[in-house]
Formats: structure tokens, C-alpha cells, sequence
């Protein structure tokens, strides 16, 4: 009888937080976005997914709902890209959950990628993952601000560039 | 048997048990034999998860529902180490098993962080009654260990969340090793056999026991030992053999004796008469109960190490006679005063710029006044090893004894770090001392060991 974290049963844990997914439509529903419940077990699925992807595990409802929550209101979400988007969103959040070294609350890092997302990232979420939440991670790690820019200081944006040529 | 002593019947044994991971081998155990079924065990399983998503949420201040896998099997882990602590404290483990099923994990995690909260209370009166009467030696592991080692330890232990770790290496070994202990009970355990060697090596003059050490090896300052080893045995040894026990000193004849008695013996022999000795010695000493059933149980393994002597006949390094190290003799050598830095530039340029050996000789005899002088041109000059090696012959015994012990006897780091030049000096000194008869090699061996340079 092995006692790991591997033996406990997630199925429960899934159910509830698609549950909760669904609730979320009565918020989203005045800004014309839905999600049947194929799409919320397909959110929930994604999640774990990106959980064991980047080696994690997380305990409750998760961050889906506060996701949805927080993007709903964004202009550049529309009812043909939603689901898509939210996936989207989903890996990256866990992805840059280690990438901060969890220096960073969920909460901030949710708010921080709508900001960027909204403003300027247009609703690209290739740009937010690979420039915005790159910098954000980079900065963390060395003890910086969220948005401290290495261009301020005469410096390249990417320490990599500063020996091309070399 | 009645219907009372039936159920009386103790259905785990405590010591089939892991000390290790207690937890989980009480509950395998109790899986296998069918006291907890699927449902019960499944049920305590969801707890321990509940549990630590109480302690994840702890962990990360609220901030993060999720965390990383293996920082998650951490956390795990200190539960199950914390509520392996309480059910310890069960003489029965199905009484254990019980308390966890009647009051929830959660209730027996609690009372396991307090047993541990008691645990450090008490690791920490013992290790400053340790503080308080340390043994005075050389030997940088023992307070290293004792004193830093352990204090690190206090100041990073944190139960809540990392109760099973050491976080230590705990480098200076005890001689009943402590094995199968995690976390705070390890530390526990370790500083109390800590406690018992330290008592006992204090009951003896620090100068003595650095007498009995030097004879174990004459740099045990940078040894890995235990001191209660050689200690305890040179102690039984006075008391077998007549020796001086405060002083731990034996005598060569005391070693014939103690071959004399033991040798022919079987180990249920050896361990009474060693039994006997540790009796004098405990009213000899006057030493307290506690330190005796220390020392009872340190038995065995000198037995062991007596059998082996026997059989070796090594007696002399179970029971070692002190050495006095600072009576050996020394021989003060005093550097004179080197060339200044531009004269000896120069004669270094002659020298490399001369064609034939023979020129080269001349000058170092003309312009070379001191030894440490010619050692440097010897390192500088780039001579060759033939250059060197006849060089050399021309030096006096006492010359050729200072060369050696700053270029032959050297450690395997100092070895490891030489330059180039400092190779080819080496080797050429290596081959000139080979030329000698062993006698005469050992003669300069011995002058170039009691040598004791002097800068001024």
C-alpha cells in the first residue's frame, strides 16, 4: 500500500470545480459569454493537465472561476473564442506559477495578465506569455518590481541580445 | 483465557514497526492484517489530504491554491512524520490505531505537534547541559557538530511544515549509532548519546585524553573519530590491566596482559570480563547510573573490536598508550637573510642565460649565501632534474632535511596544488633520497619531521 500524493483521488475535486465553472454564467452571461458543461469539464480537464505538466497539484475549486471572474469584462474576448482563450490562459497561469518561483499571489498574477492582456497585448495571448509574463518572471526572480524595464536603465531587453555578435 | 484476555491479544507489534515512517507501516500493517478495511483506510487517507490542503493554504499564506509536487510530498510527509510522533507515545499500537479512528487525523496531527513542540523543549535542555561541560579538544568536528552544527540545526527546524527534516549532517559520529530516527526525534537521540560520551570523556583531564588521541593518530585534530572510543577502552584497559585510570595510562606491559586475557576467549567471555572492568570502573569514577547503562551498552562493540584484535593481533590499537607529543625533540631551524628582490632577479637571469651546468654551478656557489635561496633558484632557474639532483649531492644531511620536509612530506591537497616547477623539485628530491640506504633516508625522514622552522 503506497501512501502518495498520487493516490488520491482527483475525480471528486473535478466535478466540483466544473460545477463551480458553470456558476460562473450567471456573470458572464451580460457580456454575451457562456460555457456549456462540456466546456467546463474541458476547462477542468485543461487544468489538470497543465498542473501535471508543470509539476503541481492544487487543492479546492482552483483558479478557473476567478479566471472567468476576471476576464469576463475584457473587450477582446467574444463568445467564438472564449473557451480557446480560457485555455489558453489556464496553462500559461500555471506555467508562470513556476516560472515566478510562486513569488507572485494568484490573485496578482491573474490581475497582472488581464492588465497586460487588455492594454498591451491587444488580447494576444502569445504576446502575454512570451514578452509580458516572460519580463514579469525575470524581474521577480531578481528581486525587481512587476514591471521594471531593463530599456530604462540603456540596458538590452534581453540579457541573450546583449552578446549577439560574439 | 477469559473473553477480556482474548481481546487483550496485541494484533500489531511495535517493534515490526518502522521508526521511520511509522505512520504509513501502522497503517500497512493494519491494512494487511485486516484490522482497517478499504472504507476506514480510504477515509483516513481523504483526511490526510484535507489535512494538508489546510497545511498548503498555511504554507502559501493564503496567496496560492496550488503548489509544487514535490513541495506538496514535503508537506505530506511532515504530517505523516507529526502524527507518527503522538501515536508513538502508545505502548500498543491498536491503542493508536484506535485514538486516530475515535478523534480524526486532524485532532492526532495537533497533539503530534505538541509531543514534537516538547520534544525540541527537551533536545534543547539537553544540548545546553552538553554546552555547559564540553570536553576541551582539538578536534574540529566535535564542537563544529556539537555546538554550530546543532545550534543550525534549532534555528532552521520548523515542525509545521518540515517537522521530518535534519537539515544537519550531523558529521561528528557517536558510537551507538543513531539509525531509523527523522527530523527532531533523530536530533533527540543523537544528543543524548552526545550527552552520555561528553559526561564520560569530562570525567577525565582534557590533556590526557589529547595524550590518548595523539597516539591515535598525531593530526586527530582533523580526524573524523569518536573520542569516547578510544577513551572508554583505554579506561577499561587501566582497570584490567593496573594502569593509572585518571591518566589513561597504560603501560607496553599492560597490552601483553591484556592479550594475556583475552586471547582464547569466546565473546560471552570477553563481555563479562569487560562487564567486570566497566563495574570498577563505575565505583572507581563514582559515575552516575545513566552514564553506566551507556556504557553497558557500549559493550558489545568493544567486545567486537577485541575479538578482532585478538584474532589480528592488534591489541595495542583497541587499547591505545597515550603519546606525549611535546616531549618529542625538536630541531629549531632559523632561516638567514635572503638576497634582496633585484640582486637575486639578477642572478636568476645570469643563471638561466649560461649555457653549460658547470657555469651555472659557479655562480650559485659565488652569488647563493642562504638555503632559501638556493630553494627559490632551484623553483626559478628552470634547472633540469639532472641539474638538480647534482646540485643536491653538494648540500650537507641537515640542508637536504629542511628541503624534504618543505617538498616531501606534504598532504594530498598541498600534493594536488603543486606548480610545475614545484613538481620537478619534488620528483628530483624524491629520486635524490631514493639514492640513499633506507637507514639514512629514515634518519632524514626523522630530522626533517622534528623540524620546527622559525620565520622571524
Amino acid at each position: 500500500m503506497a501512501f502518495e500524493l498520487s493516490l488520491f483521488n482527483v475525480a471528486l475535486t473535478e466535478r466540483q470545480a466544473a460545477g463551480e465553472v458553470l456558476k460562473c454564467n450567471e456573470l458572464t452571461a451580460r457580456f454575451g459569454l457562456e460555457l456549456t458543461e462540456k466546456q467546463a469539464l474541458a476547462l477542468v480537464a485543461t487544468r489538470s493537465f497543465a498542473l501535471k505538466k508543470n509539476g503541481r497539484i492544487e487543492f479546492g475549486g482552483g483558479i478557473i472561476d476567478k479566471m472567468i471572474r476576471e476576464f469576463c469584462d475584457s473587450p477582446y474576448l467574444s463568445a467564438h473564442d472564449y473557451e480557446e482563450t480560457l485555455h489558453d490562459l489556464l496553462e500559461t497561469f500555471y506555467l508562470y506559477k513556476n516560472e515566478t518561483l510562486d513569488l507572485i499571489s494568484d490573485d496578482d498574477l491573474i490581475r497582472y495578465m488581464k492588465n497586460a492582456f487588455d492594454a498591451i497585448c491587444q488580447g494576444s495571448v502569445e504576446l502575454l506569455s512570451e514578452r509580458e509574463l516572460y519580463r514579469l518572471a525575470r524581474n521577480l526572480r531578481r528581486g525587481y518590481d512587476y514591471d521594471y524595464s531593463y530599456a530604462d536603465e540603456g540596458f538590452a531587453e534581453d540579457e541573450e541580445n546583449e552578446y549577439e555578435g560574439y | 483465557m477469559n473473553m477480556k484476555d482474548i481481546e487483550n491479544i496485541v494484533k500489531i507489534k511495535k517493534e515490526t514497526l518502522s521508526s521511520e515512517h511509522y505512520f504509513k507501516s501502522l497503517l500497512e500493517q493494519a491494512y494487511s492484517a485486516g484490522i482497517l478495511s478499504d472504507t476506514q483506510l480510504e477515509k483516513i487517507q481523504f483526511d490526510c489530504l484535507a489535512l494538508l490542503a489546510k497545511q498548503t493554504n498555511k504554507f502559501n499564506s493564503g496567496d496560492s491554491s496550488s503548489i509544487r509536487i514535490e513541495k506538496a510530498q514535503e508537506l505530506l510527509d511532515s504530517i505523516m512524520f507529526t502524527i507518527g510522533v503522538w501515536m508513538k507515545t502508545y505502548s500498543n499500537p491498536d491503542d493508536s490505531l484506535e485514538d486516530l479512528q475515535k478523534n480524526g487525523v486532524s485532532a492526532v496531527y495537533e497533539k503530534g505537534l505538541e509531543r514534537t513542540e516538547l520534544l525540541i523543549k527537551s533536545a534543547k535542555t539537553l544540548h545546553f547541559s552538553i554546552m555547559r561541560n564540553l570536553l576541551k579538544t582539538d578536534n574540529v568536528f566535535y564542537s563544529s557538530t556539537i555546538v554550530d552544527g546543532i545550534k543550525g540545526f534549532f534555528k532552521l527546524y520548523y515542525p509545521e511544515f518540515a517537522a521530518q527534516e535534519i537539515h544537519i549532517t550531523a558529521d561528528y559520529p557517536v558510537y551507538h549509532p543513531v539509525e531509523g530516527l527523522l527530523g527532531i526525534e533523530f536530533i533527540r537521540k543523537y544528543l543524548e548519546c552526545i550527552y552520555y560520551e561528553n559526561l564520560f570523556c569530562t570525567q577525565f583531564p582534557a590533556e590526557h585524553v589529547h595524550n590518548l588521541l595523539s597516539s591515535f593518530d598525531e593530526h586527530y585534530e582533523q580526524l573524523l573519530l569518536n573520542i569516547y572510543e578510544p577513551v572508554l577502552s583505554a579506561a577499561m584497559g587501566c582497570v584490567l590491566s593496573g594502569g593509572d585510570v585518571r591518566k589513561l595510562k597504560m603501560t607496553s606491559s599492560s597490552i601483553m596482559i591484556l592479550k594475556d586475557l583475552f586471547s582464547g576467549k569466546d565473546r560471552t567471555a570477553m563481555m563479562e570480563i569487560l562487564k567486570g572492568a566497566a563495574d570498577k570502573l563505575g565505583v572507581q569514577m563514582i559515575l552516575p547510573e545513566h552514564l553506566m547503562n551507556y556504557i553497558y551498552g557500549s559493550l558489545p562493540y568493544i567486545a567486537m573490536s577485541v575479538e578482532n584484535a585478538v584474532r589480528l593481533k592488534t591489541m595495542d590499537k583497541v587499547f591505545i598508550l597515550p603519546k606525549y607529543p611535546e616531549n618529542d625533540i625538536k630541531i629549531i631551524y632559523s632561516p638567514v637573510e635572503k638576497l634582496d628582490d633585484e640582486e637575486y632577479r639578477k642572478v636568476v637571469e645570469e643563471i638561466m642565460q649560461c649555457r653549460y651546468f658547470e657555469d651555472k654551478k659557479a655562480l650559485i656557489r659565488s652569488k647563493i649565501r642562504s638555503l632559501e635561496d638556493l630553494e627559490d633558484i632551484l623553483l626559478d632557474a628552470e634547472l633540469k632534474e639532472e641539474e638538480i639532483l647534482s646540485i643536491l649531492k653538494e648540500l650537507p644531511p641537515a640542508e637536504i632535511a629542511v628541503l624534504v620536509q618543505k617538498h616531501l612530506m606534504l598532504s594530498a591537497e598541498e600534493r594536488y596544488d603543486l606548480r610545475e616547477s614545484e613538481i620537478v623539485l619534488h620528483d628530483s628530491l624524491k629520486k635524490f633520497m631514493s639514492s640513499f640506504p633506507e637507514k639514512q633516508q629514515d634518519l632524514i625522514k626523522k630530522a626533517a619531521a622534528a623540524l620546527d622552522i622559525s620565520y622571524v
